[in-house]
């Protein structure tokens, strides 16, 4: 069962149920996981029709890529001081 | 319920700040309206790929040149999530593709011009799409939430861009005398193109999107944020701005413009699609689209295993 719990938020698992049909599922799903407006969307799906990988390491970066994450990025502060020295040189100089 | 009656519930909905999900009912203008703008906002992530694509082999070094892959492929990314959330207003994917290489439908302005070398990277990493992401930020609050829901990510990965950028710029800016001259040059060919990317003064009364709420603010309110969170930036590192030159207002704290400085002719020819480069990229992203055709037919059939 998923749910989407506002209109900010994506659907997310948040249980199962079971049931003998779609309808029934639903119907579970509401009395069971939106007993206090927990969600405003249901979504069912049968699990035989989840699929996964048999080996959840390929989720592992494979390479080196830090430039896809904010950490690649944190001297920052040390390089706009460079730049800003440098700007000043050349203030200096005209 | 007669159609008045919708028109006035979802109004009311809309000026409460209520927010509009794809299978709930909508008037004809809301839809047309949310589809041509998150359309044209996908048009131009994809787009928005190409100068940077063109600028790779001119990358630094390797770890400069798979930087700035890795943000191509996120802008491409952007599009397809984009696409997905139009799709769900009522046109196909294949029409929106087939519109956009045909010239029928719109790209942002930006895209429309020509790259010149790494200090463009530069320039269009840390301005542009800090341009951009003033927008978008904006966009979050939109009333339209499947859109809100992939700005989220869009925005976060639009963040790191702009770092990337700045990183890029800082390096030009700490550099020798020709790094300098790059990151000056591409700002003196930029500088009015990203005055123009905010748009002309909004008509608040005439525009329906801001009426329907699902743009948030006005183009001139994004702009002045714009100037004055980066013309102090830009002025400290030493780069000078070619007309219209931002000036700084004592009395209210902004960075201003005199708005006659303004030459729009230029905005004019590309909302026609007559920009310096719209030909020549459109006919580049039609020859990708024509040449990818095979593994959009690959990918449309299960995979056969041969023993």
């Amino acid at each position: 069962m998923f749910r989407r719990s506002g209109h900010k938020d994506p659907f997310e698992h948040a249980g199962a149920v079971i049931a003998p049909d779609p309808d029934m599922a639903l119907m579970m799903a509401k009395e069971c996981f939106v007993r206090r407006r927990e969600g405003d969307h249901l979504w069912v799906v049968r699990r035989s029709d989840v699929h996964s990988f048999e080996d959840e390491s390929i989720l592992e970066i494979a390479a080196d890529k830090s430039y896809r994450f904010a950490s690649a990025y944190r001297d920052v502060i040390q390089k706009r001081e460079k730049a800003l020295a440098r700007a000043r040189e050349i203030e200096h100089q005209s | 319920m007669t159609y008045e009656e919708k028109l006035a519930r979802f109004t009311a909905k809309i000026e409460d700040g209520g927010k509009v999900e794809t299978e709930d009912w909508m008037p004809d203008d809301y839809r047309r309206g949310v589809l041509k703008f998150i359309e044209m906002h996908a048009n131009s992530e994809i787009m928005g790929a190409l100068p940077e694509r063109e600028c790779l082999p001119s990358a630094p070094s390797l770890r400069r040149k798979m930087s700035l892959a890795a943000k191509i492929q996120d802008e491409v990314g952007h599009a397809q999530l984009l696409y997905r959330v139009a799709e769900d207003l009522g046109k196909s994917r294949e029409a929106m593709y087939a519109d956009l290489i045909n010239g029928r439908s719109k790209f942002h302005n930006v895209f429309h011009y020509p790259v010149h070398h790494w200090g463009d990277v530069a320039l269009i990493g840390w301005l542009i799409d800090g341009a951009a992401l003033v927008t978008q930020a904006a966009l979050r609050e939109s009333s339209y939430a499947p859109y809100t829901r992939v700005l989220k990510r869009i925005c976060a990965e639009e963040q790191l861009h702009l770092r990337h950028g700045e990183d890029i710029t800082l390096e030009l800016a700490s550099g020798t005398d020709h790094q300098r001259w790059m990151f000056q040059d591409a700002l003196d060919r930029w500088w009015l193109a990203i005055i123009h990317f905010f748009g002309p003064r909004s008509n608040v009364e005439k525009d329906l999107l801001l009426r329907w709420k699902v743009k948030t603010r006005t183009n001139e309110d994004l702009r002045q944020e714009f100037l004055d969170r980066y013309v102090p930036k830009i002025f400290e590192l030493g780069f000078t701005l070619p007309t219209p030159v931002p000036f700084h207002d004592k009395s209210s704290g902004h960075w201003l413009l005199n708005e006659e400085d303004i030459d729009w002719g230029p905005l004019d020819s590309i909302k026609k699609n007559e920009g310096p480069e719209t030909e020549r990229r459109l006919a580049w992203r039609k020859q990708m689209y024509d040449d990818h055709r095979w593994v959009r037919e690959a990918m449309a059939e299960p995979a056969i295993h041969v023993a």
